[in-house]
C-alpha cells in the first residue's frame, strides 16, 4: 500500500466508523463507489477493531516492566567472560549485576561485576569510568578493596575485585541492635581499617565520595575492606556490593524531593551519609569522605544516627544546621571509662564540622587519634583486670602498669597520647569504677510531632492492631482536640472512634496510590500540595490566634479541591469560599485562586466565626460547617437544636444528635467531623503515616 | 566532544536529538534510564492497579531530576515525553530481540540470565517484536500514527498527554488511535 492510498482508505474508515453501526454498510457502499478494494479494505479494519479486544489495551509497560531491570546481559552459570567463569549471581543492583566467578587462570574467586548494556552505550560516561576504575585499582591496601581487573571480554564489561566473604557494616549495626553487638573494641577497629584505608586513598588523590555503612565489609577473619572507591560517584546508584534482590535495591534507592516551589527537582542518595557540601552540591573534596565516615563513626559509637529526623527533609536541615546530639557511647558490654568517651566524643565531633576546613585535615591524623584510643581502651582494660585483682598489691599494680607502658610504644609525634599515657598513670593509682549497665542514650531529636505512646511511636499505623490503632486514634483525638483548645476532657463513644479510623484506614490504604483522580490520590500527594501555602497559612491563621491545626486541615480535606490552578508541577487545591461568603470577605470571584488573598481572607473568615460561636473545640464544628453551608444556615441549625432543649454544645455531642438534626446538618456532621479528625491526627502524626512533610502545627514558630 | 556538566546533559542532548544526531538519543537512553527504571519499579509495585498509573506524572518527575531547573520549558518537557517514548520502545524490543535469538541458540547465541522466563515469556517477545515490526511499516505509511502508538502503547501516555506532545487534538488523537491499532491488529495476526 502507498502512503496515499492509505490516506484514502483511512478517510473512508474513520467516517465509516463516524456512522452509527447499522448505517455503516450503505455509507460504505456509497463512499467506494464501485472501488471495491478499497472498500474491502476498509471492511477489514472495522472488523479488525471489533476483533481486537484488548490488544494493545494497556502500555507495553504494564506488561513489561521488569524489563528495565533485566534488559542488561545476564549470565548464567557456567558462562565466561575471558578467563572468569561465572559460579553465581551475588545480586543486581543498578550498576549491573554482581557475580561470583572463578578466575581460571589465578584459580581464586573474584567478584564480577558486569556493566549493564546501557551503560556502555554512552561513550563519556564509559571512558570516565574506566579512567576512575584504573585510579582506584592502583590503589594498594589490605582495607581496601582489591580492583584485580577492568576491562572488556566477550562482548562485556566488568570489573573484576576480590571476593569477600563478609558482611557490610549496615548489616553488623542493624544486627548490632537485635542480637550480636559490636564492643567497643571491635568498632575502634573498625574505624582504624577505614581511617587507614582512606588515609591512603587521599595520599593517592583518590575521593570515596560515598563512604556509608553498606560500602564498608568486614570479612570472617576481621580485616576490614571499603568498596567502591571512586567508582561510586560515576553509576548513579551504585549498589552495596551483594544487594539482594533488585526491588530490594531500588526500594533503597535514592528518593527525590521535589520542591513544590520552584518545580526543581533535588536527588538526594542515602542523604545520611551527605556532608553539608555535598548537600550544597559545592565542591567535594577529601574531607567529604571524612565527614561521611564521621557519621558511620557516630552511628556505630551512639547505635543512633547524629542526624535522624522524622523525615528527609529534616535530616537535610540537620546536616547543615544542627550540630548533632551529644555523644553518648552506647555499646555492648561495659560503658567505656569516661576519658574513652571524651576522646571519642571529640574525635567525632572534629569529623563532622560543617566547616570542612575545621575538621581533620587528613585521614592521617584522625588516624593516630584512633590508634590512641585504642591504646588507652586496652590500657584501661587492663589496670581494671589489675585492679580487680586481689593478689597484687597497690604499688606492685603500679609497677607493673609502669612497666608495661615502657613497653607500650610511645607516639612521639602525637603529644595528646602522651597525656593518654600520664593520665593513665596517675588513674591507676585509684580504683576504676565501672558503671552498671549500659548508659542509654537520650537527647535524641525528637520530631515535633504529638508524641504517641513509647509502643505505638515505634510503629507505624499499618503494623498495628486494631486495638492499637484504635487507642492510637483516641489519644491523638485528645491531643487534637486539646490544640484546639478543648477545655473539657470527653470520652469518645465507640460509634465516633470507629468512624474516624474509617476515614484514617481509607486514607492509609492510598497510600502509594497512583491517580490522579481526587480521593483516591496517595496521602503524601495532597500533604506535598500543602506544603507550598504553610507559611502563608500558619502565618495568617497565627496572627488571628486561630488554631493552625484548623487552618491546614480545612482545606486539605475538603473534598471538593477545585481546581484553581497548577504550578509547574501540578499542585492543586485550597480555601474555597462559598460565593456569598466571598463577597462578604472582599475577595472578588477571580481572585478566589489567589492564595495570597484567599488565605488571609480565610482566616478572617474562621476568626469571626469563632468570635461569634466560641473559640474552644466544641465550637470547631460549627466552624467548619459554617465554611462548608454558610454562616446563617449554622445559626439557623443552632437555634433549632437549642429549641429542642437537650442540646449540648459540643464535636461529639453534635455528632451524636445527628439523627434528630436536618438531613444536611446530619451528613455534614456524620461525614466532615470525623473527617476533620483523620486528617489532623495523620497529618500530625507523619511518621507513622510514612507523610515527608513535618506536623503541619508544628511549622508556626 | 565537549563534556557536559551533568544539569544540562539532557536538554543539549534532547536539542542535538532534535537536530537529527541519533547518537544522542542512545547517550539519552544511558542518562534517562535510571530514571525509567524507577518508573517500571512503580509499575511493577502495583501490578493490579495499572488503570490508575500516570505516566506523565512519573516522566515528569523523571524529567525534572534530570533537568533540574526551575519551569522547564514546555517544548522541551514534550519532546522529553516522546523520546522517552521511544527508548521505552528501544529498550523493550531490544531484549525482545535477544530473548527471542536466544532461543533460536546456535552460533549467535545471545546469554540470557537465568531469571528470563519469568522477565519476558518466547510468546511475548515474539509479539513485540512483530508489532514493532508492523509499526515501522505504518510509520513509512502514516509518520504520525506511529508516533501515537509509540506514544501511548511504549509510552504509555493518555490521550491528552499525546495531543499535547504532537501538537494536535485531542480527537485526532483518538481517530489515529483507532485507524492505528485496526491496521497493526490485521499486520500482526497476518505475520502469525
Amino acid at each position: 500500500m502507498s502512503p496515499e492510498r492509505w490516506r484514502e482508505v483511512e478517510a473512508v474508515l474513520q467516517a465509516a466508523l463516524d456512522c452509527p453501526p447499522p448505517e455503516r454498510a450503505v455509507f460504505l457502499d456509497v463512499a467506494c463507489a464501485g472501488d471495491d478494494d478499497l472498500k474491502r479494505e476498509a471492511v477489514s479494519l472495522i472488523h479488525a477493531l471489533t476483533e481486537a479486544g484488548d490488544f494493545m489495551e494497556q502500555p507495553a509497560m504494564a506488561h513489561d516492566a521488569r524489563v528495565l531491570f533485566a534488559a542488561q546481559r545476564g549470565l548464567d552459570a557456567g558462562s565466561r567472560v575471558g578467563r572468569y567463569e561465572i559460579v553465581r549471581c551475588l545480586g543486581v543492583g543498578g550498576m549491573g549485576e554482581v557475580y561470583l566467578a572463578h578466575d581460571a587462570g589465578l584459580r581464586r574467586a573474584v567478584a564480577l561485576k558486569i556493566l549493564p548494556a546501557y551503560f556502555v552505550l554512552d561513550d563519556n560516561r564509559l571512558r570516565r569510568f574506566y579512567r576512575e576504575a584504573r585510579a582506584a585499582s592502583a590503589l594498594n591496601h589490605p582495607n581496601i578493596l582489591t580492583i584485580h581487573e577492568v576491562g572488556e571480554a566477550d562482548d562485556v564489561h566488568f570489573i573484576a575485585t576480590e571476593f569477600i566473604d563478609g558482611r557490610t557494616l549496615r548489616e553488623l549495626v542493624d544486627g548490632a541492635i537485635d542480637d550480636e553487638s559490636l564492643d567497643l573494641k571491635d568498632i575502634l577497629d573498625i574505624a582504624i581499617h577505614v581511617a587507614s584505608a582512606l588515609a591512603a586513598a587521599h595520599e593517592a588523590g583518590i575521593v570515596h565520595r560515598d563512604i556509608k555503612p553498606e560500602n564498608i565489609m568486614r570479612r570472617t577473619d576481621r580485616i576490614v575492606k571499603v568498596l567502591d572507591f571512586g567508582i561510586a560517584k560515576l553509576t548513579a546508584h551504585a549498589p552495596p556490593q551483594f544487594s539482594t534482590q533488585v526491588s530490594n535495591d531500588v526500594s533503597n534507592e535514592a528518593s527525590t524531593i521535589i520542591n513544590p516551589q520552584t518545580g526543581a527537582g533535588v536527588r538526594l542518595g542515602t542523604i545520611s551519609y551527605m556532608s553539608p557540601e555535598q548537600a550544597r552540591g559545592q565542591i567535594v573534596d577529601h574531607r567529604t569522605d571524612i565527614w561521611s565516615f564521621g557519621v558511620v563513626l557516630y552511628e556505630l559509637l551512639a547505635r543512633r544516627h547524629p542526624f535522624a529526623a522524622a523525615t528527609q527533609i529534616e535530616t537535610l536541615v540537620g546536616i547543615l544546621e544542627h550540630e548533632p546530639p551529644s555523644l553518648i557511647i552506647s555499646t555492648a558490654g561495659e560503658s567505656p571509662a569516661s576519658n574513652v568517651s571524651e576522646h571519642l566524643r571529640r574525635i567525632t565531633a572534629k569529623m563532622l564540622r560543617k566547616d570542612a576546613l575545621q575538621r581533620y585535615e587528613s585521614a592521617s591524623p584522625l588516624l593516630d587519634d584512633l590508634n590512641a584510643v585504642k591504646e588507652e581502651l586496652e590500657l584501661a582494660a587492663m589496670l581494671e583486670k589489675q585492679a580487680a585483682s586481689k593478689t597484687a598489691s597497690p604499688s606492685e599494680n603500679m609497677e607493673q602498669v609502669a612497666a608495661s607502658l615502657h613497653v607500650q610504644p610511645l607516639n612521639e609525634k602525637n603529644p595528646a597520647l602522651r597525656s593518654f599515657v600520664s593520665f593513665a598513670f596517675i588513674a591507676a593509682a585509684l580504683v576504676l569504677v565501672v558503671a552498671a549497665g549500659a548508659i542509654l542514650y537520650q537527647g535524641f531529636i525528637a520530631p515535633r510531632s504529638v508524641n504517641v505512646s513509647n509502643i505505638n511511636a515505634a510503629k507505624l499505623y499499618r503494623r498495628m492492631s486494631e486495638r492499637e490503632q484504635l487507642a492510637f486514634i483516641r489519644e491523638q483525638e485528645q491531643r487534637i482536640s486539646q490544640m484546639m483548645g478543648d477545655r473539657r476532657r470527653h470520652t469518645l463513644d465507640e460509634d465516633a472512634l470507629r468512624s474516624i479510623k474509617r476515614v484514617v484506614d481509607r486514607y492509609v490504604a492510598r497510600i502509594g496510590s497512583m491517580s490522579d483522580e481526587h480521593g483516591n490520590e496517595d496521602l503524601r500527594v495532597i500533604y506535598a500540595r500543602a506544603l507550598p501555602y504553610l507559611p502563608l497559612i500558619s502565618r495568617s491563621f497565627a496572627e488571628r490566634k486561630v488554631p493552625v491545626v484548623v487552618g491546614i486541615y480545612l482545606p486539605m480535606i475538603e473534598a471538593e479541591y477545585k481546581t484553581c490552578f497548577e504550578n509547574s508541577i501540578g499542585a492543586k487545591g485550597m480555601f474555597q469560599f462559598l460565593p456569598q461568603t466571598a463577597k462578604l470577605y472582599g475577595v472578588a470571584h477571580d481572585e478566589m485562586c489567589d492564595v495570597e488573598k484567599m488565605t488571609p481572607a480565610a482566616a478572617r473568615y474562621i476568626a469571626d466565626r469563632m468570635a461569634e460561636l466560641g473559640d474552644d473545640a466544641e465550637s470547631m464544628t460549627l466552624v467548619l460547617l459554617s465554611y462548608n453551608r454558610g454562616a446563617e444556615w449554622v445559626r439557623d441549625t443552632l437555634r433549632r437544636l437549642r429549641e429542642t432543649g437537650s442540646y449540648e454544645r459540643n464535636f461529639w455531642t453534635l455528632y451524636a444528635h445527628r439523627t434528630e438534626l436536618d438531613e444536611i446538618f446530619r451528613q455534614e456532621n456524620a461525614q466532615y467531623v470525623p473527617l476533620f479528625f483523620a486528617a489532623a491526627i495523620i497529618g500530625e502524626n507523619p511518621a507513622a503515616f510514612e507523610l515527608q512533610t513535618p506536623p503541619l502545627s508544628s511549622s508556626t514558630q | 566532544m565537549t563534556t557536559i556538566s551533568a544539569p544540562h546533559d539532557v536538554t543539549s542532548l534532547l536539542h542535538e536529538w532534535r537536530q537529527g544526531d541519533n547518537q544522542a538519543l542512545d547517550k539519552l537512553t544511558a542518562l534517562v534510564y535510571d530514571e525509567l527504571r524507577r518508573i517500571a519499579h512503580r509499575y511493577l509495585r502495583h501490578e493490579r492497579d495499572y488503570h490508575t498509573l500516570q505516566t506523565t506524572a512519573l516522566i515528569n518527575e523523571a524529567y525534572l531530576r534530570l533537568i533540574n531547573q526551575q519551569h522547564a520549558g514546555w517544548q522541551n518537557r514534550a519532546h522529553f515525553f516522546a523520546v522517552t517514548a521511544q527508548i521505552m520502545r528501544h529498550v523493550l524490543i531490544d531484549y525482545a530481540r535477544r530473548r527471542h535469538y536466544a532461543k533460536r541458540g546456535g552460533k549467535e547465541r545471545e546469554r540470557v540470565s537465568l531469571g528470563d522466563a519469568t522477565i519476558m515469556s518466547h510468546a511475548r517477545a515474539r509479539e513485540l517484536i512483530e508489532l514493532d515490526e508492523a509499526l515501522k511499516d505504518l510509520a513509512r505509511l502514516d509518520e504520525r500514527k506511529s508516533r501515537v502508538v509509540e506514544l501511548r502503547y511504549f509510552g504509555g501516555f493518555s490521550i491528552e498527554e499525546t495531543a499535547d506532545v504532537l501538537e494536535i487534538s485531542a480527537m485526532t488523537v483518538r481517530r489515529d488511535w483507532r485507524a492505528a491499532k485496526a491496521w497493526l491488529y490485521i499486520q500482526v495476526e497476518r505475520r502469525k
